[in-house]
């Protein structure tokens, strides 16, 4: 298994069009340790972000250009997928169900205690990680699973899918000796101890590749 | 007509010098429907009799057809007159002819029902019948302004429906005497003539013509001795006009009615009244009521169409050119006044409506400052609190590096200078104006405040405006538009106390009710009230009962009542609402300052 991405390198973006409050958030969440980075506005934001950041954002959901929600919006449309603590000046019910329903992680109302955003900050860093680390390890499957051979591949699957070796040489027409040879061969490469954790491993290559098989 | 009046006022110093000296003859003017021999002869009797009876003056009969009777009355070259009702009528209203005498004539039983109209055909035409059978017929009578002789009979025909001057293949008029219309009819020359009642029958009596030859149609029965197609009106009247001396119209009535009858019956009578001529004249709008040049014209327009035809076609080929000319020009203009026409009324909706916006934002400026100052002072605020948290934890981790602190100290102080500002701006939004004081006219204000609070709503609550009897000159020292923001104020509260009750049952009362040295103004609602405590509290600054108030309205409207030397309070309304009265010291009204 890859190590856990260290908090360290996380970032909490804020967006607010208003350079007191924006400002004020940041040092806030820096002064507990985070690493925070302030946008006058969504567009400088999205100009800056990767798809791959990790980090939550800080948003106000009333600004000039682009407002919250449609920001939120923008980023699912990217594949961008930071966790989003709306800021309101407003207590606009309907505002805050729209936004929970397109997934934000929490809907503040101003005045709020910091202990509430900060709680919030935390709770969405450790999402993003999660998610974060989960994309990882599919990423690092797919990339032992490629370094097989066209053969390997094949066996691979089938042991994934939990059938024997009499089944597996049968299926490809080729002795059950050599099926236990790939098979030995697929558990090295994958680094995985046994048919059990590879198709484990093999999961959301299995999804993939349900088409061709 | 201006001419007509200038002639009538420089005749009356002569005809007053005239009746003074005596010698002059007394000028009778006698209608002669039937001829001057006639009437010259008719009236002959009361020459002699007037002399005798009235010393020392003579007397002078003189015999006018219908126009210069009328023109001798105008010009005063008569004294008095006697003639049919009709005329009498006209002459009452135009030259203030007074009856002394009313006729009485041998074949009336009465001098109120002494005059009709027969409507006569030749004996045979059993066609006609009636007055509606007269329609396509061609018909005469004496004069358009003879009475018994047109005037009475055109009444019983517009009843019938027909309109003598529109529905008859012809109307023709003879002129007097009017024997000539019963000859015509007898000639065959029209079909029906229009007489007076007895002519006919005096004629038979003379022999002139048969009586077998003529039948008068539509006839009417009752006691009157002749055959009549209408009904009755009063006999012909002596009348006195304005010019005739009092005493001497007095001396020639006296006479008249101690006169016998003569030997033909006639005599004179009380002044009758002759209300029912004047409904006739109302009737066919004419005479005093109307113009009669119109129907003369109207007359002549038909006599002489041909010309009119003529004289028509040619200006409507002249028309037709110059339209052709000026049609162009004609819609380039009306374009042109179009677009005027819109753009004024456009900028007058316009206007409309910026006064409409004016009074809105006036009415909603504390609601509207309201969210407004929340969400301003929240943004300050917040980043303050932001700062101070953040610097604590900072603190008490020791991470004391001295810059960080030092910038959120200034962002803290920056931001509270922001909120700071935001409070200035409000101050500056409430007390924008410099306060006028001068002397106003409270009960204008309140009017003005009610209108214009209803006229902001689309669906106003009702609003009753009572002010005490005594309150008559209610005049205080005051700034109206302070004022009148108060009376919005409290209105708006009013109708936000009563949300929960349906539209129609919503109702605010704004009084007056004066005192020694001040007015008292109220505004009550019938709203569900509000509990003893909130009454006590309702005047503190940020105290409010509104989901979404701020409560400022009442802490305002208290600043400025007070700036007035005034008082506020609410107290509960009887009916179960809320009371809310304000005091404005009496002014005495300065004369320099009249109400607008």
């Amino acid at each position: 298994m890859p190590n856990p991405t260290p908090l360290n390198d996380a970032t909490i973006f804020v967006v607010d069009d208003d350079a007191g409050m924006r400002r004020s958030v940041v040092f806030l969440a820096e002064s507990v340790g985070w690493q925070a980075q302030g946008f006058a506005d969504a567009e400088s934001f999205l100009a800056a972000i990767r798809p791959d950041t990790v980090g939550c954002l800080v948003l106000d959901v009333r600004m000039p250009t682009m407002s919250g929600l449609e920001l939120q919006h923008t980023m699912q449309q990217r594949g961008i997928d930071l966790p989003i603590i709306f800021i309101t000046g407003h207590a606009d019910v309907s505002l805050a169900v729209q936004a929970m329903k397109q997934g934000a992680a929490e809907f503040l109302e101003k005045p709020f205690r910091d202990q509430a955003l900060l709680d919030a900050i935390a709770q969405a860093m450790r999402r993003s990680l999660a998610t974060l680390d989960a994309r990882r390890v599919h990423r690092t499957v797919q990339a032992q699973f490629e370094q097989l051979t066209a053969r390997e591949k094949e066996v691979a699957l089938c042991v994934a899918r939990g059938q024997p070796n009499r089944v597996i040489a049968l299926a490809l027409g080729i002795s059950a000796r050599t099926v236990q040879v790939h098979r030995q061969h697929v558990l090295e490469k994958m680094q995985a101890h046994s048919a059990a954790e590879l198709a484990a491993l093999m999961l959301p290559v299995l999804a993939a590749a349900q088409g061709p098989v | 007509m201006v001419a007509c009046l200038l002639s009538v006022a420089a005749g009356c110093g002569a005809a007053g010098a005239q009746a003074q000296v005596g010698p002059q003859p007394v000028q009778i003017g006698v209608l002669a429907p039937q001829g001057p021999a006639q009437a010259a002869q008719a009236w002959a009797h009361l020459e002699p009799y007037l002399e005798a009876a009235v010393p020392g003056r003579r007397f002078e009969i003189r015999t006018f057809d219908l126009p210069d009777l009328s023109r001798a009355v105008a010009a005063r070259s008569v004294d008095f007159f006697i003639a049919n009702s009709g005329f009498y009528v006209d002459m009452e209203a135009a030259h203030g002819a007074s009856r002394i005498a009313t006729l009485e004539s041998p074949q009336a039983s009465s001098p109120t029902e002494a005059i009709a109209s027969a409507v006569i055909v030749r004996r045979g035409r059993d066609e006609l019948r009636s007055m509606a059978d007269l329609k396509g017929r061609r018909v005469m009578a004496v004069s358009d302004r003879a009475f018994g002789g047109f005037q009475v009979a055109w009444r019983e025909l517009k009843q019938a429906g027909v309109d003598p001057y529109a529905d008859l293949a012809s109307l023709s008029f003879s002129g007097f005497p009017m024997q000539q219309v019963v000859l015509a009819v007898r000639r065959g020359e029209v079909d029906a003539g229009i007489v007076r009642a007895c002519l006919l029958e005096s004629m038979v009596q003379q022999g002139q013509v048969r009586e077998d030859e003529f039948t008068v149609l539509a006839q009417k029965g009752g006691a009157f001795p002749c055959q009549r197609s209408t009904r009755l009106y009063p006999d012909w009247p002596f009348a006195s006009l304005k010019h005739t001396p009092n005493d001497l119209a007095k001396r020639v009535a006296t006479a008249l009615l101690a006169m016998p009858r003569t030997e033909n019956g006639h005599g004179w009578t009380v002044a009758t009244d002759y209300q029912p001529v004047r409904e006739l004249f109302r009737d066919l709008e004419i005479g005093p009521y109307a113009d009669l040049r119109e129907r003369s014209l109207k007359g002549f327009l038909q006599r002489h169409w041909v010309w009119f035809a003529l004289a028509a076609a040619l200006l409507a080929a002249w028309l037709v050119h110059s339209l052709r000319v000026e049609r162009l020009v004609h819609a380039r203009t009306a374009e042109l006044r179009r677009a005027l026409e819109q753009r004024a009324q456009m900028e007058s909706e316009a206007r409309a409506q910026q006064e409409k916006l004016d009074h809105l934002s006036r009415l909603g400026i504390l609601g509207e400052m309201s969210s407004m100052l929340a969400h301003e002072l929240n943004q300050p605020l917040a980043a303050i609190g932001n700062f101070a948290r953040g610097m604590v934890r900072r603190i008490e981790a020791g991470r004391l590096d001295a810059a960080p602190l030092l910038q959120a100290s200034h962002e803290i102080a920056d931001q509270a200078e922001r909120a700071g500002g935001i409070m200035q701006r409000i101050r500056g939004f409430v007390g924008k104006r410099a306060s006028r004081r001068e002397p106003v006219n409270l009960r204008q204000t309140l009017e003005g405040a009610v209108a214009m609070f209803c006229s902001m709503l689309s669906h106003p609550p009702a609003v009753t405006l009572r002010m005490d009897p005594a309150c008559t000159d209610p005049w205080v020292q005051a700034d109206r538009l302070q004022v009148e923001q108060v009376l919005l104020n409290l209105m708006k509260n009013a109708l936000d106390a009563m949300q929960a009750l349906p539209p129609s049952e919503r109702r605010i009362v704004v009084e007056c009710v004066p005192a020694e040295d001040h007015f008292r103004v109220g505004v009550t609602d019938n709203g569900s009230g509000l509990d003893p405590t909130s009454v006590g509290r309702l005047f503190e600054p940020f105290f409010t009962t509104k989901p979404d108030g701020v409560g400022l309205g009442l802490a305002i409207c208290q600043r400025v009542v007070e700036a007035h030397g005034g008082r506020i309070w609410a107290a509960p309304a009887p009916q179960g609402g809320v009371s809310v009265f304000f005091t404005l010291p009496r002014t005495a009204h300065a004369q320099s300052h009249p109400p607008e």
